[in-house]
């Protein structure tokens, strides 16, 4: 059989498959069924490691959030490009995702389930054992990737799905071809605001133009450090987030004032891991960019001088503040600052620095508008205007209050020639899950069965039989 | 990636555009309209028209609908005729791929998933996408027809 053929039509049978969509990311991993509007199952891609009796126990999904063990350390199988680092993690992980909402466990192994315990002295004679169940041997599976994976690694994803869970049949797609075509388009430029990273893909006429994908870690997490860096220079006194799990009662106080909290304290054996701080830190710093941070409108930038001749800080001083309790009761209302915080996205010069922040200061060419240059100079100059004309954003961190009049500002000013039009999904959960949305509607299309990798041509042609059918 | 859809397109479609390129069959035809099946897997003929009133073709394509009367997307070709003074008239058969923004979301998907296919049975080279009837407003259309001489 050569590979570049699909599988007869007969093997699949259609809109029968119940195909299970998987979409890893940095932060949250989803998975639900193909034809569904949204991931029924939504975790972090963080687990949980701690030992209990002398064994290393793992947590997975929500429950790293909900009690701080002894010793409970947080880790992410994936690094900070978007790339699988820890196989065996990422497997657990993405396993845990689609068997704990998804597929269900499996029955257990009826000689052990115990229904059919025979009195001990009446032992049967030995009997085949079968080998258990593996998690997806009744669901194909399609799962999604940066445009930036290398074969090394798309190989190992489908080596996963095949050996480890048995799937019928793959598909690995591209997030930024998923999100372009759930917006209806199958040329686009994608700008995706993620966790870890900010990405811009040219797609032409359903291909990913590889030579202009461009990404750089600006996203969610380096805003979070903006903001930590905003609340150590903070005024009237710098803030420091003290979790939920460390306060045992708090009182109200007026804004700006000391907060009046009752903490817990941890003995030094009993208190988990400071990664465990950090990642519950990381929850009311998402909570503070949905509720106050926002981008500066434009169409000019926050240094630069408005258009009647006042700064445009000035400009921002005059808007009124947002306020913002914190978990131990401090409170205050933030006015220019929350513009601040993520003006390094569009003007690295603006960054907040921190010299004890785990990113390094952002440089020229890691803001969006460099790379969205950048990505156009890596594509054919006929087809830059089609690209310009269909600019589509989608990730989690796009949510920004103002986020894409600002781009579509940047652009126009940087572009003035070309039209430039962004499409935005309104939909909060279009933006989040986009590239899931667009792998759902995709596997679930009547004829998609076509394209299926089986497990019977995986193996006839080995795990690099990914590179020649999901282009 | 280009066509993960699978569909296929009827004889129909290839035949229609042929007559079209050829200019024989009387009268002349000017546009063709495509769509999906509603069974989602075969790309059909809708209309085959000698109409030369552009507006008549806006009118027709912006006032598709799907089988529950939802804007739907359509594909279609146009023969587009341009003078270029002294270098004489010249004829440019353009392939539109029309999304309305409002569409469903799964058929979007579809048209946008198949489109590449059937562009390349026709073997159109210029394609436009648009989602608002002022991406087709005539000197847009005209401007890429003509690579932006006319």
């Amino acid at each position: 059989m050569n590979p570049s053929n699909p599988p007869q039509a007969a093997e699949y049978g259609g809109d029968e498959v119940s195909a299970i969509v998987l979409d890893p990311g940095y932060a949250t991993t989803r998975a639900g069924f193909a034809g569904e509007d949204a991931p029924k199952s939504l975790i972090p891609t963080y687990y949980g490691k701690y030992n209990a009796d002398g064994q290393e126990k793992l947590i997975y999904g929500d429950d790293i959030f909900v009690t701080p063990r002894p010793g409970l350390s947080i880790h992410n199988p994936i690094n900070k490009d978007g790339i699988v680092e820890d196989w065996d993690m990422a497997e657990k992980v993405w396993e845990h995702s689609f068997t704990s909402r998804l597929t269900g466990t499996k029955p257990g192994n009826p000689f052990q389930n115990g229904l059919n315990d025979i009195p001990s002295e009446e032992l049967p004679t030995e009997m085949e054992v079968e080998s258990d169940e593996k998690p997806l041997s009744d669901s194909p599976l399609l799962m999604t990737e940066p445009g930036w994976n290398p074969t090394k690694a798309r190989e190992k994803t489908i080596e996963i799905a095949m050996e480890k869970w048995d799937t019928p049949a793959f598909y690995l797609a591209r997030t930024g071809v998923l999100a372009a075509f759930a917006s209806g388009k199958a040329s686009a430029l994608v700008v995706d605001i993620g966790a870890s990273n900010i990405s811009i893909t040219p797609i032409h006429d359903g291909m990913i133009l590889k030579r202009g994908v461009q990404h750089s870690p600006l996203g969610g997490d380096y805003i979070s450090s903006q903001i930590n860096a905003l609340f150590k220079s903070n005024s009237p006194q710098p803030i420091t987030i003290t979790p939920h799990y460390l306060i045992s009662a708090k009182a109200a106080v007026e804004a700006g004032q000391t907060p009046q909290a009752k903490y817990k304290t941890f003995p030094a054996d009993k208190a988990p891991d400071a990664s465990y701080r950090a990642l519950l830190e990381e929850r009311t710093l998402g909570e503070f960019k949905e509720c106050v941070v926002q981008v500066w409108p434009g169409p000019t930038r926050l240094s630069a001088l408005g258009p009647t001749g006042v700064s445009n800080e000035d400009m921002a001083r005059t808007s009124p503040g947002r306020p913002f309790e914190f978990p131990d009761g401090y409170n205050q209302v933030f006015g220019v600052e929350r513009f601040r915080v993520v003006e390094s996205l569009f003007d690295a010069k603006a960054a907040i620095p921190d010299p004890e922040s785990s990113f390094a200061p952002p440089t020229p060419a890691q803001t969006i508008p460099e790379l969205v240059k950048a990505s156009l100079a890596g594509v054919d100059v006929d087809i830059r205007p089609h690209l310009l004309a269909n600019v589509v954003v989608t990730g989690g961190s796009s949510l920004l209050y103002g986020f894409t009049d600002r781009l579509n500002h940047e652009l126009m000013q940087m572009f003035p020639g070309p039209r430039v039009r962004v499409t935005a999904p309104g939909n909060t959960s279009e933006r989040r899950f986009g590239s899931w949305i667009g792998g759902s509607i995709l596997a679930s299309l009547g004829t998609f069965h076509q394209m299926w990798i089986s497990k019977k041509e995986y193996e006839e042609h080995g795990p690099n039989i990914v590179e020649k059918r999901c282009k | 990636m280009s066509n993960p859809s699978g569909v296929t397109i009827t004889d129909e479609c290839i035949a229609a555009y042929n007559q079209l390129r050829s200019g024989r069959g009387t009268p002349k035809q000017k546009f063709i309209i495509y769509k999906v099946s509603d069974d989602t897997t075969t790309i059909v003929l809708e209309e085959s028209s000698p109409e030369t009133d552009y507006e008549v073709f806006l009118q027709k394509l912006s006032s598709a609908v799907d089988k529950d009367g939802k804007p739907a997307p359509r594909y279609a070709v146009y023969d587009v005729e341009y003078d270029l003074g002294s270098e004489g008239k010249r004829t440019k058969t353009i392939f539109i791929h029309w999304g309305p923004s409002h569409a469903p979301i799964k058929l979007c998907m579809l048209y946008a998933c198949s489109k590449e296919q059937l562009r390349k049975a026709l073997d159109v080279n210029v394609s436009i996408h648009a989602d608002s009837l002022n991406e087709l407003e005539w000197k847009v259309v005209l401007k890429e027809a003509s690579g932006g001489k006319a």
